[in-house]
């Protein structure tokens, strides 16, 4: 089905409307849709680098027709300080919302400020944090013109969301959002994905703590896929990789759902998708860890976007997850989970690295008791 | 931010609404609503990644109201609102107006329009955002993350914002009418040919209305008749004003088509069109100097029905062939009408 409507060569579908109003599109190719754009635009309409204005000025005059004089009346009239709500000597504070206001959007905003101010909730952590992000996302021109960003590229807009297993967290879906641009490939997304699973050690080490940290699951098991629109994307970078999505494809067959098709995750880059905007895709690694995945814009980029192109998949935003402390020192992060463990509080139990030497192992490091150990990744690793 | 969508729409068609009111396309006289109503100061106390989402929310539901279905007068305010939100966002990053490709060649319509009737001031606003780089060019207008929005309020969008005049003559114009009657005419005759002339009168056999198209003709007229009258006092007398002055035809119909203009496109469209050829003076001082019919609030003195009916067959089909000369009006009325008949049912519709 992909192939067929891929061959159709009516533009207007790679033209993205709603399928479902306000929540998604309709498929459409990416690379499609970036030349649909580039046609009916003018070069300089998705240039990086700015007309000059009195350039500007005068074609307008020009096209329109129109005197030097009313020109510069033109200008006058619709320029910024015509719409200034304030005396030209002073200088508002925008910070706060003014007093008496009578636009409904203020009314609004006073009213939930003093509420918060009623609770005197201090920013937290997030909003803090978010900032960053903001600064990091700005900055960056590249060194070299071959780091630079091409006009006339599109920026995607991509959300990872976290396993479905963290149910509680209903009303923000906990996710990450990243920007890449359309020649990165499904494989660059893959890589930019951060998930605890791959940090995952697996095996008991209570006899041989130093050994644990050389094997992560991100080494031991490197098969992966993307599903987008009944493709699966699998990565094959690697002689371990398996094919994990030829048993699904079997299992679908035998029961009549339309066809799927495999396709190259390294090979695929992100114009050569076909793609709904808003759309749940998925993306499943070490087996049974998949995580939601969906596109929430496709554009062209622009001069304000970050462009060092060696930025990117640049992330943009970040779920904090609380994470969970040592059973012993409440202060460090939980490196060790312990079961059967007789010198432990409760069981499972978890300690910091220092506390479960200090407390399992003498001097020379040698095990005190029976107990078993495994390594534990907090979910808030990435923080 | 979904908390603010509300209060965000209600401020956005409260200025458009007092736009609408002046009856103007003019950046002037929005700019100064906008300072009357101190607009600026809607992005104040938003700041950091509350204000970021602000600006998002504000834009992306001001870009709403330069497209259609709004009318032409409604999408020029949407575009000035849009310039003059961007232009005055207090972030010190701008954030950009998202405008859709399936949005594109609406855009570019518009600004032909705007071209055309020589609205100066709303091509240059609009070009002035493209030099700006105020666009980001997207597949969709809003982000789109598969969230429902929990208590959708159904887009209740102002109604008198629409752009009601367009729909119907687009279904049903001159062309239709002519063809339709044409293929009336050839199957009544196709009928009359099977059957023996005395069994052409029986009506068992009609399966469709014999007089089909007057019957359309005139629905369509009661529809327009039946929404001028739910229309404002103004366009009412407007109405009746025709008939009381000038007898001659033409100058009437001038007058009509202007004031129909100054309803679709503000009141500059007239004077503009006149002089598209000649050096253009744009007259900045609004309202007085616009050349649109002005209501005049006088004695309503009712046409009879027969002119009004006539009126009302050049409105609709002045407003789908703006362009165009008189020979779709003089078509349209010179068809075989059985003026009685429609009479008639008028009187039984009451
Ligand atoms: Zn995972
Ligand atoms: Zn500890």
């Amino acid at each position: 089905m992909a192939a067929a409507s891929k061959q159709n060569t009516d533009s207007t579908v790679n033209i993205p409307d709603y399928e479902e109003t306000n929540v998604n599109s309709k498929p459409f190719h990416v690379d499609s849709f970036r030349n649909e754009w580039l046609r009916r635009l003018k070069p300089g309409d998705w240039s990086h680098q700015h007309e000059d204005e009195d350039t500007f000025d005068a074609n307008f005059a020009e096209d329109m027709g129109v005197s030097a004089e009313t020109m510069a009346e033109l200008k006058a009239v619709c320029s910024v300080d015509s719409l200034r709500c304030h005396p030209k000597d002073q200088q508002p504070d925008t910070d706060v919302v003014p007093p008496d206001p009578r636009l409904s959007t203020l009314i609004q905003r006073k009213k939930k400020q003093d509420y918060r101010a009623s609770l005197k909730i201090t920013k937290n952590r997030h909003d803090l944090y978010a900032d960053e992000l903001e600064r990091l996302t700005v900055g960056g021109q590249p060194e070299t013109e071959e780091d630079k960003l091409p006009e006339g590229e599109v920026i995607l807009t991509i959300n990872v969301y976290y396993p479905a297993s963290f149910a509680k967290f209903n009303y923000i879906r906990p996710h990450t959002s990243l920007l890449m641009t359309g020649s990165h490939t499904l494989a660059e997304l893959r890589d930019a994905i951060c998930c605890v699973s791959d940090l995952q050690v697996l095996g008991e080490f209570s006899g041989t703590p130093d050994m644990a940290p050389d094997f992560i699951s991100k080494e031991l098991y490197k098969s992966a896929f993307f599903f987008f629109e009944g493709v699966f994307y699998n990565d094959t970078r690697f002689p371990e990789c398996k094919d994990m999505s030829m048993t699904i494809i079997e299992w679908a067959k035998a029961r009549n759902f339309p066809p799927y098709s495999q396709a190259v995750m390294e090979d695929t880059r992100l114009v050569d998708l076909k793609l709904k905007v808003g759309f749940p895709y998925l993306y499943c690694h070490q087996g049974d860890c998949e995580h939601l995945v969906i596109v929430t814009d496709v554009r062209l980029t622009h001069e304000t976007d970050c462009l060092n192109k060696k930025l990117y998949p640049l992330l943009i935003h970040k779920h904090r997850i609380s994470t969970q402390k040592c059973a012993v020192c409440h202060v460090f992060i939980g490196r060790w989970l312990t079961t059967k463990d007789r010198l432990a509080p409760s069981d499972p139990c978890l300690f910091c690295d220092k506390c479960f030497r200090m407390l399992h192992y003498d001097a020379e490091g040698n095990k005190l008791g029976d107990f078993l150990a495994y390594s534990f990744v907090d979910r808030g690793a990435f923080n | 931010m979904e908390n603010y969508r509300e209060q965000v729409k209600a401020d956005c068609e409260q200025i458009l609404g007092r736009f609408q009111e002046k009856d103007s396309v003019r950046f002037q006289v929005f700019a100064t609503i906008w300072r009357e109503m101190n607009f600026s100061h809607i992005f104040y106390g938003a700041v950091k990644r509350e204000g970021r989402a602000f600006v998002r929310l504000i834009l992306d539901t001001a870009y709403g109201y330069f497209l259609p279905p709004f009318s032409f007068q409604i999408r020029v305010g949407g575009l000035y609102l849009l310039y003059s939100l961007y232009q005055c966002q207090t972030n010190a990053r701008r954030k950009q107006i998202r405008v859709a490709l399936k949005d594109w060649d609406v855009v570019k319509k518009f600004e032909k329009d705007a071209v055309d009737a020589q609205h100066v001031d709303a091509v240059y606003i609009l070009r002035r955002l493209m030099f700006l780089k105020a666009f980001h060019f997207t597949a969709m207008p809003t982000l789109l993350d598969y969230q429902k929005r929990r208590n959708v309020v159904k887009s209740t969008f102002c109604e008198n914002f629409m752009d009601r005049s367009s729909h119907l003559p687009e279904i049903i114009n001159t062309e239709l009418l002519e063809e339709l009657s044409n293929v009336h005419t050839m199957y009544t005759e196709l009928k009359s040919s099977v059957f023996p002339p005395p069994q052409q009168t029986d009506s068992s056999v009609d399966l469709i209305h014999r007089d089909m198209v007057p019957q359309l003709l005139s629905t369509v007229k009661d529809f327009y008749k039946w929404r001028q009258r739910k229309d404002t006092r103004t366009a009412e007398a407007k109405d009746s004003g025709e008939g009381t002055s000038s007898g001659q035809e033409s100058s009437k119909r001038a007058r009509l088509i202007a004031s129909i203009k100054s309803k679709a496109y503000g009141e500059a469209a007239e004077a503009s069109k006149s002089r598209r050829h000649r050096q253009v003076e744009v007259n900045f001082s609004s309202s007085e100097a616009g050349p649109s019919f002005k209501p005049v609030y006088t004695r309503i003195n009712r046409p009879s029905l027969k002119a009004r009916t006539k009126d009302n067959v050049h409105i609709i089909s002045k407003v789908w062939k703006d362009a165009t000369g008189t020979t779709n009006v003089s078509r349209l009325t010179s068809l075989e009408l059985d003026r009685a008949e429609i009479k008639s049912l008028r009187e039984n519709s009451k």
